[in-house]
């Protein structure tokens, strides 16, 4: 018999949704993290090691010694890269991932996101394809993770572009100055505008009190608690319910099996012990990068190139988001200090550009720290010291407006993670190498998408914007997905439309690692609703 | 850490990258004290840059325009340097000056700029004089 009926491997924003619902139905489930748990106490508001602005490091895990990754520049140099640095392409982990130190923009993909190749036909080179699922399919479950983990939204603007049908729990949270000159920008060019839905209490919500407008959201932990994932919620009450064992600051070696079947997996825990622990069904949901990095550790002579890679699919398709954007210099003030920040995005570029594959969605910024303002926001021609330089911070930090927005990227299959055949992790472990880039496509959405905020900020007032252009590049990082695609045909994808890996019963992936595109909204709620969707197909099938 | 003639023009090159004004400078706000910490820390590994440059941009000093970096004065220290920030520099240096320049800038705004937490930013001056609050 199993030590368990589930292991979860990765406690963050798919892995924590999965392991709670699945430990709420009865079941008994290890969930294995190799993070810590991250309480406000634990990670503190250092302006110069966070998830925002990691210069010399960051508040959570990875550590940046003995996890480095190996990432392949345009020039095809292979270089050792840390944590902490971008190329990395990190997302944070510990009990509750990245979600703790999120900005927690709640979109729903829309349904036209589920269907990119049938929409604009797939450019040469690209790996763009319909997902196996549609919108109705996922609606679902989307409605279930903004109330069982909790958003905050306008349900009549929402419903303006997404069927939806139940509200959100919570009314959106306050509007702060930039975001009152941002919608009346948008007046001026009668483009319509949404509340952005955030996972953060506007009202006292599941037993926890609503945000304060505190200046540290994005990059941070919340200091009362009202910022919403996986760990404060469906694991708070798995772990009230005792049917669920946590264990943090443990590296998963590999996927065990016998015969080429899988029955558990072998982890190395922080004392580097090595334990074997047994399961009807594993759930792999390390980020897109860590899970086909597992899949591809895991190799028994049955699967000589990693579980799940018969066709050489998994870790191919990686990308995240590029975030074209620009700061526009405005006449009046713009910073309140209200934060989180983000209060109002449009959404009518998401698609229907002409000549354009897609698009993506644009939104005010949220509360920049100072050193970022520094470092990101000054204009290109601005001495980036001496007294002018100071005049400018002083003059102009809260005269400010800034706006981006996620693209949807165009895949391609060489965007890719593969094994470094010589760099190892602290563990021994092979560890992921990076290569590749997104479709050159995509640059020419975010060269659009640039176009349109600098046209937004324009209308709203500004007397000088600026910002750089996109370049092509590999992207990944905190909204990181497609490795481990989801798809009817084994030869072109990894899981089938439940996430349950190809060839496998009892393998299933539950991140952003089965998205076969990723929208051009923030990933989290779909992350979330697929997660509870695989785990319900979990519960039911064993 | 550094020797003391070093310290002196450490705090002349502060004192010019984030000048004084009504505002308190980059060298009374803290950003030594952020240096000091650093480099005991993250930027242990620059500390040999640091003095050789330091070094490098007095020697620059005495040789075009006859004197010490921080006994010129302020007009000629900001000619002087952006020349250096260029790497148009007249006499030989052991480290690049321009790179020498750029990460002194990027450290110093670290320190004027970043929370007080890291050492500098003292008592949050930057933080009132540009308008970031923290209420909560």
């Amino acid at each position: 018999m199993s030590n368990y009926d589930v292991i979860v491997v990765g406690a963050g924003a798919g892995g924590g949704v999965a392991a709670g619902v699945l430990a709420e139905v009865g079941r008994r489930v290890l969930l294995i993290e190799r993070g810590r748990e991250l309480t406000f106490e634990d990670e503190p508001r250092d302006h110069l090691r966070n998830h925002r602005y990691s210069r010399y490091g960051h508040n959570t895990g990875p550590a940046l010694v003995g996890n480095p990754r190996v990432v392949v520049g345009p020039d095809g140099q292979a270089r050792t890269v840390l944590p902490h640095e971008d190329e990395y392409q990190n997302n944070a982990t510990g009990i509750g991932g990245g979600a703790r130190v999120y900005g927690a923009q709640a979109w729903r993909y829309l349904p036209l996101d589920f269907e990119m190749a049938s929409t604009y036909g797939v450019p040469e080179g690209s790996s763009l394809a319909d997902w196996p699922i549609g919108y109705a399919d996922v609606a679902p479950y989307y409605e279930r993770a903004e109330w069982e983990i909790g958003v905050s939204g306008d349900s009549a603007g929402s419903a303006e572009r997404w069927p939806r049908s139940k509200d959100f729990p919570m009314p959106p949270v306050p509007l702060n100055r930039q975001g009152a000159v941002m919608r009346r920008g948008a007046e001026v060019l009668g483009w319509p505008t949404v509340a952005v839905p955030l996972l953060i209490n506007s009202t006292p919500y599941g037993g926890r009190p609503a945000c304060i407008h505190c200046q540290h959201c994005i990059g941070f932990a919340c200091p009362v608690d009202a910022k919403n994932d996986s760990a404060n919620t469906l694991l708070a009450r798995a772990r009230a319910s005792g049917r669920i064992e946590i264990v943090t600051e443990a590296m998963v070696e590999r996927v065990d099996t016998v015969g080429g079947r899988v029955v558990g997996v072998t982890y190395i825990d922080a004392e580097d012990r090595r334990t074997s622990a047994s399961a009807e069904v594993v759930v792999l949901a390390a980020g897109a990068i860590e899970t086909a990095r597992l899949l591809l550790n895991s190799r028994p002579a049955e699967h000589p190139h990693g579980l799940g890679n018969t066709h050489d699919q998994v870790g191919r398709n990686l990308q995240g988001h590029y975030y074209p954007g620009a700061v526009g210099l405005m006449s009046e003030q713009m910073h309140d200090g209200i934060g989180p920040g983000v209060t109002t995005g449009v959404t009518k570029f998401n698609h229907g550009n002409p000549d354009i594959i897609g698009g993506g969605m644009i939104a005010d910024e949220f509360v920049v720290l100072p050193i970022i303002f520094w470092a990101r926001n000054l204009p290109p021609d601005l001495p980036r010291w001496g007294i002018e330089a100071k005049r400018f911070m002083r003059e102009n930090y809260t005269r400010v407006a800034r706006v981006m927005g996620p693209v949807q990227e165009i895949p391609s299959p060489d965007a890719r993670v593969t094994l470094d055949p010589k760099v190892k992790d602290r563990w021994g472990i092979p560890v992921a190498r990076l290569s590749g880039s997104t479709h050159p496509e995509t640059v020419r959405t975010a060269d659009f998408m640039q176009a349109r905020v600098r046209e937004w900020l324009d209308a709203s007032g500004a007397q000088r914007i600026w910002g750089s252009p996109p370049r092509l590049k590999l992207s990944g990082g905190q909204h990181q997905a497609g490795t481990c695609r989801m798809g009817d045909d084994p030869a072109s994808s990894v899981t089938d439309p439940h996430g349950r890996v190809h060839g496998h019963d009892n393998l299933y992936v539950a991140d952003g690692s089965v998205h076969v595109t990723n929208g051009g909204f923030n990933p989290v709620l779909t992350i979330m609703a697929l997660a509870f969707r695989t785990a319900e197909r979990i519960a039911d099938e064993w | 850490m550094l020797t003391q003639s070093q310290q002196a023009t450490l705090r002349a090159l502060v004192e010019r990258l984030i000048p004084a004004d009504d505002d308190p400078g980059g060298w009374d706000a803290g950003v030594g004290d952020y240096l000091d910490r650093q480099f005991a820390g993250d930027l242990s590994h620059a500390l040999d840059t640091y003095r050789a440059g330091l070094d490098d941009l007095d020697a620059e000093s005495a040789a075009t325009v006859g004197a010490r970096f921080c006994e010129i004065d302020l007009a000629a220290q900001d000619e002087l340097l952006r020349r250096v920030e260029v790497g148009d520099v007249a006499t030989d240096w052991s480290v690049d000056p321009a790179a020498f320049f750029r990460d002194a800038a990027e450290h110093a705004a670290e320190g004027y700029y970043g929370d007080p937490g890291n050492g500098g930013n003292r008592d949050g001056v930057s933080w009132r004089m540009i308008g970031f609050e923290v209420t909560g």
